[in-house]
């Protein structure tokens, strides 16, 4: 079918995209409906959003660096990370990496070669392209994937990025997610042109892709993938979705938008990933219910065992923010204990 | 102080393959001030980088080569056309070694020439150090001759958070001294007492240690002059020291008074050293205006204004 597997391969790749798109589906509507509950501060979903992430995860090398924002769950799933990383960093507990000091959904996954996750949209985007100066500076033959959404692309950083990228020929994807909304502003009052568009201007190639298909995702992110590490330069890759969430669960898009596509429907990129892998006679109706009870079973044993964590000691706070600790915060800290 | 810096620079990138200089102008033209004069022609223009005219760019690019083994260091032409990059500096280079844990860091060295000096106007002439100390997790330098310029330097190379290297332009080429040709270290965070003395304390840094200086030998007062150095961690302990011994204290800078570094001096000495203080923490500074282009000698801290508050302070006993 893509011509990159074969046979037996095949089967195993699309089966653990599919399961990686479940794991985090589970996941999602675990953490909104605990965050419902007063059991989590706050979460910004990725419901609609997986096929997008896991095709191009699926067109990557593990040692592939991975500049990502604050919606990419998915993506961090299928790379590896572990439900508990995501876990700790939500509640915010004393074995989240950072120490519990980033609100929820900005996580940290070094070892499976993440950046960590800011708020501030575009800025990890100049930070990707001197990852890849770095690369190509070294001679390794990595790639650099850096992920926004559609109004990133209106600022100053996405602009400064493409074209930086573009000037030293270097090895990254700009993946633009575009959902339809930056909160509650539509992508068609974001900007006049469609964003694959904005490329010809720096001089990389772009390219749209339908982001509800994890296949044809994964089949333009290979090629965008293959051209960045052969020396080509950047590629900004437009895959289209839908939020079919909130932005995160402090609003409400019923205020500013009618109902788009719904969890379920045709265009769910669940929906249509099992529509593919039955046509394909990879999987069938048990299958997926088993697949999807053995998910939402980790991710519910996963939660209630995270959540005994206790929260980090207080005198954490002052670590971490120079090598060395200065003066200043010694005796910041020295009084607050 | 050119000489100094560009020789230093010379130095990093002769020892580190991983060091690249990247900003606007620095490579063919040398530099504006011609800082990086004949860098690129000895290293190749992909280490001394000619970069678009794209402050956030620059920064947040640095910052990626920092977090992935190099040793970046960018210039960014004029500190008053920093703006742009503020945010890449304040949330991403000053957060992410706390944000990740430690897990990430940014060793990354920020070099602009700042203040003024130059005729330059509103644009070419700001202080703003006090942005950049407001930070956690930046540090913040300023050298006042050749010699600290270039041991500054050395520390900066090794140290493993970002810096934003306040170069004062005035003194890039007033200055002259002769600065050893091996490797020496200054250390950051590390203030020096440029003068001793007993009857008042003068807490000063950049282009203003001079002016201080002449000042101060000229119309021969008793006074000790403290050369901050490193602007952010400053070195609180020299000032105690000396003020607890003086009992007088002024601060001089080029850069507004409200909220300045002499500001944060103040409240600083005002907590630990009243007991000691025979009259008011004093602070001579530019005005809280832009920074005019005529009136830069009206605007900038000299000798005049440098006396009279020493007389105010003399009449404290």
């Amino acid at each position: 079918m893509t011509e990159v597997f074969n046979g037996q391969e095949e089967k195993d790749v699309f089966l653990r995209a599919y399961s990686s798109m479940i794991l985090s589906r589970m996941f999602d509507k675990k953490i909104v409906t605990a965050q419902r509950q007063g059991r989590v501060g706050f979460y910004t979903p990725t419901i609609g959003q997986e096929a997008t992430q896991v095709g191009v995860s699926m067109a990557l090398n593990p040692d592939d660096l991975v500049y990502e924002y604050y919606r990419d769950v998915p993506f961090m799933i299928h790379r590896g990370v572990p439900v508990e990383v995501l876990l700790d960093q939500i509640m915010g507990n004393s074995e989240d990496s950072a120490k519990g000091r980033q609100m929820p959904s900005h996580y940290n996954a070094k070892d499976h070669n993440f950046m960590s996750v800011q708020s501030p949209v575009a800025t990890n985007l100049p930070l990707a392209v001197g990852a890849a100066y770095a690369i190509k500076h070294r001679k390794e033959n990595r790639v650099v994937v850096t992920t926004f959404g559609d109004g990133s692309t209106s600022t100053p950083d996405f602009h400064a990025a493409m074209n930086l990228a573009s000037v030293y020929d270097l090895p990254v994807i700009f993946l633009c997610e575009n959902n339809q909304w930056a909160i509650s502003l539509p992508v068609e009052k974001q900007t006049k042109v469609e964003i694959w568009k904005k490329a010809e201007a720096y001089g990389a190639y772009g390219v749209k892709v339908d982001g509800n298909d994890f296949l044809e995702t994964f089949k333009v992110a290979k090629d965008a993938v293959d051209r960045a590490r052969s020396g080509k330069g950047p590629v900004l890759i437009e895959a289209i979705s839908y939020r079919i969430g909130p932005h995160s669960t402090s609003d409400d898009p019923s205020k500013y938008r009618a109902e788009g596509i719904t969890e379920g429907s045709e265009q769910d990129p669940i929906v249509i990933a099992e529509k593919r892998l039955k046509d394909l006679g990879y999987i069938t109706d048990e299958i997926i219910d088993r697949m999807k009870s053995e998910a939402k079973r980790i991710v519910d044993q996963k939660f209630d065992e995270r959540e005994k964590i206790p929260p980090p000691k207080p005198e954490t706070m002052y670590d971490d923010v120079y090598k060395e600790m200065t003066w200043m915060v010694k005796e910041e800290k020295g009084e607050a204990l | 102080m050119v000489q100094a810096i560009n020789s230093t620079l010379d130095y990093a990138l002769s020892k580190n393959n991983d060091v690249v200089l990247l900003g606007e102008d620095i490579g063919r033209d040398g530099g504006v001030f011609r800082v990086t004069e004949g860098l690129q022609a000895k290293y190749g223009s992909d280490r001394v980088i000619d970069t678009p005219l794209v402050e956030l760019g620059i920064v947040g690019m640095s910052i990626g080569m920092a977090l992935n083994g190099m040793k970046p260091i960018p210039e960014i032409q004029f500190q008053d056309f920093i703006f742009t990059a503020f945010d890449q500096l304040v949330n991403q280079a000053a957060k992410l070694r706390y944000r990740s844990g430690g897990q990430f860091n940014v060793p990354m060295i920020l070099r602009t020439p700042y203040g003024g000096g130059i005729k330059g106007g509103l644009y070419h002439s700001q202080s703003g150090e006090a942005y950049f100390a407001h930070t956690a997790g930046l540090t913040v330098i300023s050298p006042s001759n050749p010699y600290d310029a270039k041991g500054l330097f050395m520390s900066a190379l090794e140290y493993e958070d970002p810096i934003i290297f306040l170069e004062p332009k005035k003194l890039y080429r007033s200055v002259k001294m002769d600065v050893p040709d091996e490797e020496y270290k200054v250390p950051i965070g590390k203030a020096s007492i440029v003068r001793e003395g007993n009857d008042l304390t003068i807490v000063t840094y950049g282009s203003m240690v001079p002016v201080v200086s002449a000042a101060i030998e000229k119309n021969k007062v008793d006074a000790e002059i403290i050369d901050l150095r490193t602007i952010m961690p400053y070195d609180g302990s020299t000032i105690l020291q000396s003020v607890k011994k003086t009992g007088r204290v002024m601060i001089v800078h080029e850069a507004p008074r409200t909220l300045g570094m002499g500001a944060e001096i103040s409240a600083f000495l005002a907590e630990r050293a009243i007991d000691y203080l025979m009259g008011p923490i004093l602070r001579v500074t530019g005005p809280d205006t832009p920074f005019p282009y005529r009136l830069e000698d009206y605007y900038l801290p000299n000798e005049r204004k440098i006396m009279k508050a020493v007389g105010k302070l003399k009449e404290f006993r």
